[in-house]
């Protein structure tokens, strides 16, 4: 029993990790229309950030995780002002970003090999939290604990603030129609930015906290996180929080406990395997919705 | 003379590479040119790939009919899925087709008497670059006559407004399927002439980074024209050599770089039939009328 409950939240916090990173890579399919081959980019660049400012200049393990957020948003940035922005005006639909959040998929990930060396990393054991909360019946790491909070806790506040605000009406005005938003005095390079920002931020956030909590930060963590951040938008709905983050914690606790009572052989086969199920049973995802548009 | 087999000798892989590039691009522009981002001529190819290098392995085919075998599985297997895709909303078909992707290489990895499983597979013949491109030589033929048929005007309208195009009695679903087909007839035979360019397949050689070269080649070229696909994979293909020539330590930047920009400048891509055609209409003959 202690193993199992030990296990599932095993399988929460993994999730939760899959569930933040998708969040983002959902939110900016939905609103900006690019489906971002580089996001998982920001991810390992947040981890190395991180890294290098704990390395370097000692700092403390918050310090470190809001320097790879701030860091992860700002290079979503540049990306989307370098890389997408120049495309906007020519309509070139989802082809045109496609292809350039590839390049920058390519450079990022070429530049992170070299920032590392192409090795793998992880955070010097004394700076962050390795101790385990004692429930009495079972023990939990506190890494764990953050992650699942910091999930809850960007999931909360981004459904809120794109189902409550303002501002979040005029995001999903943008993902409508971004011209008729213009044209109902949305101002949509301010919605571009703040999207975009918000993307790199959670993905950062997941690429620090997962770096931390596995002992892994490289090149390659991002990607790890693209193929399940992926899988949990496909089967939650991308335009959904909440689909998204149910999504990730169904997947991460499935994988975990595949891997502890079936095999480990099959633990990427049953993601996919949902996935696919997904996709002929319940094309729009978990809490997907009827789509008003015609073509 | 020298100078020419010298060349042979340092690029014929580049060219041979090319070569297997363009039919993989050209089967991501058959669905494309109907108005379907799709990824889903990855598993065309691995398909394809893996139907040939059995048959070989089996039969001793000459890799030109073990071409064909692939062709026909490749359309198939896109008979079936495009059953499955059509029947989603555009977004969810690209997102669909990039979880077919991954869906593929778990397959491929968990079907070992198929597909050697992790190991991969040997091919024993290698094609050579005269037959690759010779089968190139007729698809692009084949793509040429569709471009000028009844198929090429009505899947161009399909794809500039599906809703025009099925006010004027045409059935997007029909075109499209037909689109389906194409992609996985090339696709399988682009997989194919992968598997005997390579010698040896297994799951990573039918996986993200064959989707993303082709996406890339098909865009970079220019997704409006049949021509265009083809120039994208030639140069899709020679940029790293190229990079690796000029700046060696950052070849994969530089790459990503070139990319970039290019697709900045010139988002239709390089090869464009409008701006053939309004640069054709500024010939002297017609410069005296004013723009319409």
């Amino acid at each position: 029993m202690q193993l199992f409950l030990e296990q599932l939240v095993n399988g929460i916090a993994l999730g939760s990790l899959y569930g933040l990173f998708g969040i983002g890579f959902g939110l900016v399919f939905a609103t900006l229309g690019i489906l971002n081959t580089a996001h998982g980019a920001y991810a390992s660049w947040a981890a190395i950030i991180g890294y290098f400012a704990v390395v370097w200049y000692d700092v403390s393990f918050p310090v470190a995780i809001a320097v790879g957020v701030i860091g992860g948003g700002v290079l979503a940035i540049l990306v989307d002002q370098i890389g997408f922005q120049p495309l906007r005006n020519r309509k070139t639909g989802m082809l045109g970003a496609l292809i350039t959040s590839i390049a920058f998929l390519i450079i990022l990930d070429s530049l992170a090999g070299m920032a590392t060396n192409h090795q793998s990393w992880a955070f010097p054991s004394r700076t962050y939290p390795r101790g385990m909360l004692d429930l009495g019946f079972m023990r939990i790491p506190y890494m764990q604990l953050i992650i699942i909070g910091a999930m809850v806790f960007c999931a909360a506040g981004i459904y809120l603030l794109i189902q409550k605000t303002r501002i979040g009406a005029a995001m999903r005005a943008v993902g409508w129609n971004a011209e008729a938003a213009s044209l109902g005095g949305v101002n949509a390079r301010m919605v571009i930015l703040l999207t975009a920002f918000l993307a790199g931020a959670t993905s950062g956030l997941a690429g620090v906290l997962g770096g931390a909590a596995t002992s892994n930060i490289s090149y390659m963590l991002g990607e790890g996180l693209l193929l399940k951040g992926f899988a949990a938008v496909v089967v939650g709905g991308y335009d959904d929080v909440r689909g998204t983050v149910l999504a990730g914690i169904l997947l991460g606790i499935c994988e975990v406990f595949i891997a502890q009572y079936l095999s480990t052989t099959f633990r990427d086969g049953f993601t996919y395997i949902l996935l696919l199920t997904f996709l002929v049973m319940r094309p729009r995802g978990i809490f997907g919705s009827g789509n008003f548009m015609r073509a | 003379m020298e100078a020419i087999l010298d060349f042979w000798a340092a690029y014929s892989a580049t060219i041979a590479f090319g070569l297997v590039n363009s039919f993989i691009a050209l089967s991501c522009y058959a669905v494309l040119s109907a108005g379907v981002l799709s990824f889903t001529t990855v598993m065309f190819a691995a398909v394809g790939g893996f139907v040939a290098a059995q048959m070989i392995g089996m039969f001793a085919l000459p890799p030109l009919v073990a071409f064909l075998f692939a062709g026909v599985a490749g359309g198939v297997a896109a008979a079936v899925i495009a059953v499955i895709f059509l029947r989603l909303e555009t977004h969810w078909m690209a997102l669909a087709s990039l979880a077919l992707v991954l869906i593929t290489r778990v397959v491929v990895l968990n079907t070992p008497t198929l597909t050697g499983g992790v190991q991969g597979m040997l091919v024993p013949v290698r094609v050579s670059v005269l037959e690759l491109f010779l089968a190139l030589a007729v698809t692009a033929f084949v793509f040429y006559r569709m471009h000028n048929s009844w198929y090429g005007l009505v899947s161009r309208a399909v794809r500039e407004d599906p809703s025009v195009a099925s006010t004027m009695g045409i059935s997007t679903y029909r075109v499209q399927f037909i689109a389906f087909l194409i992609s996985g007839a090339v696709g399988g035979i682009g997989g194919a002439a992968l598997a005997t360019t390579l010698q040896f397949i297994s799951a990573d050689t039918y996986f993200l980074a064959l989707a993303f070269t082709m996406i890339a080649s098909t865009v970079l070229g220019g997704s409006f024209h049949w021509f265009g696909p083809i120039v994208g994979a030639f140069v899709f293909t020679a940029l790293p050599t190229t990079m690796q020539a000029v700046l060696p330590e950052i070849q994969d930047v530089a790459k990503g770089v070139v990319l970039l920009v290019i697709m900045i400048l010139l988002p239709r891509g390089l090869v464009d039939p409008r701006v053939l055609k309004l640069r054709l209409s500024r010939s002297p003959k017609t410069a005296e009328q004013p723009d319409a």
